[in-house]
């Protein structure tokens, strides 16, 4: 091999393929985070219909942020706004991913999301509950009590309710498989409710009474 | 196509721009955790700096100007450090021996690389491994786009002069010597 195509060579070595894969991704989700610290900002879109009637979305650039039912934009936007102090943006682009995958779900095309979650603007606390919701698996149950328990604080059983019933993010962070001791199925904020939990419930092959 | 006069969210340049600027760093740096602060302080900077940006400017060569900056200024903090090779970083190579060759060729040209002028350094990159035409280079590194271009040149014939002296795919012992007084 001749001088000139051995630099060339050893030049690829160092420089062709770039960063790792893996280097590239957390580098580019530590900036994102620091943008969103830098400048919050909110996007959101909707789902105008659906088996669980309208959702709005709000993302974030960390991930979903809120999910409501309902079609009233103006209210979802004004609530956003005092939540976060930012002026929510409506963007098809930005919310795209998170209103596609909510429609693809509800429709039974969809087993799982694949989607960041921003849950910033919740305490420690409620945290550590929806990431105990989001660990039961589609097609099952977990009561209050074993959310609890499973968080390090068993007697925590109506706190786990309270937060969950402040889930921003429900459907994504499945609240709804959360239920009594009984197994009934007590309070959904969302839709029309109880129903729309069975619903959800029933949409995902769980065994509810 | 976005309006001439459209002047893009700021979330919007990260996500345009982050990855392609995060590769120019690490080629330049060779180092994750230097390339990631330098990509988060050439952000920040840039973030700073975006009310007095005018719609429809050049944001890319903008972004790559300050980053090249940052690199600049943490390749000359780190003056004097050997760089570092990952070791899973290989040369194909047919033999063992070709194989040892050969990573001992590579060890030479990185430290030929880091003795280039930065500029000569910067336009390498940029030029071979940032797609970008000479006019942006010129741009990023505050040059004519023919000094651009004569800064790549001049790197790859300060590189081509390692393997002239050395022959064909030779190393020599005065090679290894200063490969070895290089690495200490």
């Amino acid at each position: 091999m001749n001088g000139e195509a051995e630099l060339s060579l050893l030049l690829d070595v160092l420089y062709a393929d770039g960063p790792p894969a893996a280097a590239a991704e957390s580098a580019l989700a530590n900036l994102r985070a620091e943008v969103q610290r830098w400048q919050p900002q909110l996007w959101y879109g909707s789902l105008p219909e659906s088996p669980v009637g309208s959702l709005l979305v709000a993302v974030s650039a960390l991930g979903v942020v809120a999910v409501e039912f309902g079609a009233n934009e103006a209210r979802f936007v004004e609530r956003l706004r005092q939540a976060f102090g930012v002026q929510p943006h409506r963007s098809g682009d930005r919310a795209d991913a998170a209103v596609r995958q909510l429609e693809e779900y509800v429709a039974g095309k969809r087993n799982t999301f694949d989607l960041p979650v921003d849950l910033g603007g919740c305490t420690d606390f409620q945290r550590k509950v929806l990431e105990a919701a989001t660990a039961v698996p589609r097609g099952r149950l977990a009561t209050y009590g074993e959310i609890a328990a499973r968080i390090g604080a068993p007697r925590a059983a109506r706190a786990v309710g309270q937060a969950l019933a402040r889930n921003p993010v429900p459907i994504i962070v499945p609240c709804h498989r959360v239920v009594a001791a009984d197994g009934s199925l007590t309070g959904y904020s969302g839709g029309a409710g109880v129903e729309t939990k069975a619903q959800l419930l029933r949409l995902e092959g769980a065994a509810i009474r | 196509m976005p309006a001439q006069n459209h002047k893009p969210e700021f979330a919007e340049l990260v996500d345009a721009h982050a990855r392609e600027l995060h590769a120019f760093l690490w080629r330049l740096l060779r180092d994750q955790n230097e390339s990631e602060d330098c990509l988060q302080s050439a952000f920040l900077k840039a973030f700073r700096a975006y009310d007095r940006m005018p719609a429809g400017a050049n944001y890319r060569a903008w972004l790559y100007k300050i980053a090249s900056n940052e690199a600049r200024t943490q390749l000359r903090r780190r003056a004097g450090v050997p760089i570092g090779l990952d070791d899973d970083l290989r040369a194909p190579a047919a033999t063992v021996e070709d194989q040892a060759e050969r990573r001992l060729r590579l060890r030479e040209v990185a430290k030929a690389i880091e003795r280039l002028p930065y500029k000569q350094r910067a336009a390498l990159v940029l030029s071979k491994y940032q797609d970008l035409s000479y006019a942006e280079i010129g741009e990023i590194l505050g040059t004519s786009p023919e000094a651009a271009r004569a800064n790549a040149y001049q790197a790859l014939r300060k590189l081509r002069g390692l393997f002239r002296e050395a022959g064909a795919g030779q190393v020599t012992d005065q090679h290894r010597a200063r490969f070895e007084e290089g690495v200490r």
